[in-house]
């Protein structure tokens, strides 16, 4: 599968909406098995919340050796690699510390069932 | 009805002490209140983002609010004309821009007109001379302090930006006010919550606060491990030799290439302001230009 994020969300892609838009459409294929390229041609504003949405939460269910092998990056310059990168650093430590993110997931669900 | 007295303000902590001080005077429900600036000489982007939004704040309480245009001095009239002040508040428009660069209220996320802003209105106007993948690594950090807002701080009247070219110091500064929680607000209640007996000890201070909201990977919200804009923009700021600072609470952050101070001050602030300033020159920059081969994950 193709992702074009220029078609998809355009130019700027900096929230996490927009992230949640293109994990919606490559996570199953990933999950599946399956080979993803998501193609940056076009897309030139990038920010943390994006990739944190769109990328970043693939390690939650998928290995990262199954997305160094089924996930391509394309077209994307130095400034978004570089957000990328700290972003997936990121993600890593988050995902891979089961017992900080059960504790926050726990805090904050109670806390928005109470509100 | 009261009256406000509005001096000359700058960008230095005391001027931003007037500015909390003067919202937390005015915190109260069905306030009247006209300002006056017969005193006043000249009111920076902070200042003008910053009573923007009070303005606004006050009108949500269900207040009137007042600027006393024919007590403005020409030239702080003719300032808040060029940056579209008068005009946000029902007064004339002024024909020229010059160094100005336009007051803006954001009540929701708009990003694709908050992009157009600061590529066309802030950075875009001929005085900041960058490459296109220069600019677009300055609007993409900057956009953390909006998202940040946004999503943290629950403004009911949503993000104040303004910002100004300083042709002579060869900087540009924008400026972004919201009345929301504050990010001691948001970082007290997840740190008392759930954090550990050191991170309960951070909690204490708004200083400390903040100074956990800007280290990479915390975040108070849950899922999708988030948690690096304001370390992404700290960084940015740090090795292109801007100046950051964010006060929230009575905490203050300053950053910039030579410090990374988290201090008490004594004027409290509900919500958060944030003043960064930029180079002019795109030769103080420096971006990343290499890509490394190694897996990405």
């Amino acid at each position: 599968m193709k992702c074009n994020v220029y078609s998809l969300i355009g130019e700027n892609c900096i929230t996490l909406n927009d992230g949640q838009r293109v994990f919606d459409l490559i996570h199953p294929e990933l999950a599946a098995g399956r080979s993803v390229e998501l193609d940056f041609a076009g897309s030139n504003v990038f920010a943390s919340p994006f990739f944190n949405a769109a990328v970043g939460q693939l390690l939650e269910d998928i290995s990262a050796d199954n997305l160094n092998r089924l996930l391509t990056i394309l077209n994307l310059g130095p400034v978004g690699v570089n957000v990328l990168r700290r972003v997936v650093e990121n993600a890593r430590e988050y995902y891979s510390n089961q017992k900080v993110r059960a504790a926050v997931d726990t805090v904050f669900g109670e806390l928005a069932t109470e509100r | 009805m009261l009256t406000i007295q509005v001096p000359t303000v700058n960008d230095q902590p005391a001027d931003f002490d007037w500015l909390f001080q003067t919202a937390h005077a005015l915190a109260g429900d069905r306030l009247e209140v006209t300002f006056d600036f017969s005193e006043c000489w000249f009111l920076r982007q902070n200042a003008v983002a910053f009573l923007g939004g009070l303005a606004r704040q006050i009108q949500y309480r269900q207040g009137t609010v007042r600027f006393a245009w024919e007590t403005m001095k020409d030239g702080v009239r003719k300032n808040l004309g060029k940056n579209d002040f008068t005009v946000a508040f029902g007064h004339s428009h002024y024909p020229w821009t010059d160094n100005a660069i336009p007051y803006r209220e954001n009540r929701h996320v708009d990003k694709n007109g908050i992009m157009e802003y600061l590529k066309l209105a802030w950075l875009g106007r001929g005085w900041v001379q960058v490459s296109p993948q220069l600019r677009d690594a300055i609007v993409g950090n900057v956009w953390e302090t909006y998202e940040n807002a946004f999503e943290h701080s629950g403004s009911p009247v949503g993000v104040f930006s303004c910002g100004q070219h300083y042709p002579n110091m060869g900087i540009l500064k924008l400026a972004t006010a919201d009345f929301g929680v504050g990010i001691p607000g948001s970082v007290r209640g997840y740190l008392l919550g759930q954090g550990s007996p050191e991170d309960r000890v951070l909690a204490v201070t708004a200083a400390r606060t903040l100074e956990w909201a800007f280290k990479r990977g915390t975040t108070t919200k849950m899922g999708q491990g988030r948690g690096l804009g304001l370390d992404l923009l700290k960084r940015f700021v740090m090795v292109n030799h801007g100046r950051l600072e964010i006060f929230s609470h009575e905490g203050y952050a300053l950053i910039d290439d030579a410090q990374e101070t988290y201090t008490n001050r004594i004027a409290f602030f509900q919500g958060t302001m944030v003043n960064i300033t930029l180079k002019c020159d795109e030769r103080q920059y420096c971006l990343a230009s290499e890509l490394p081969n190694e897996p990405l994950f």
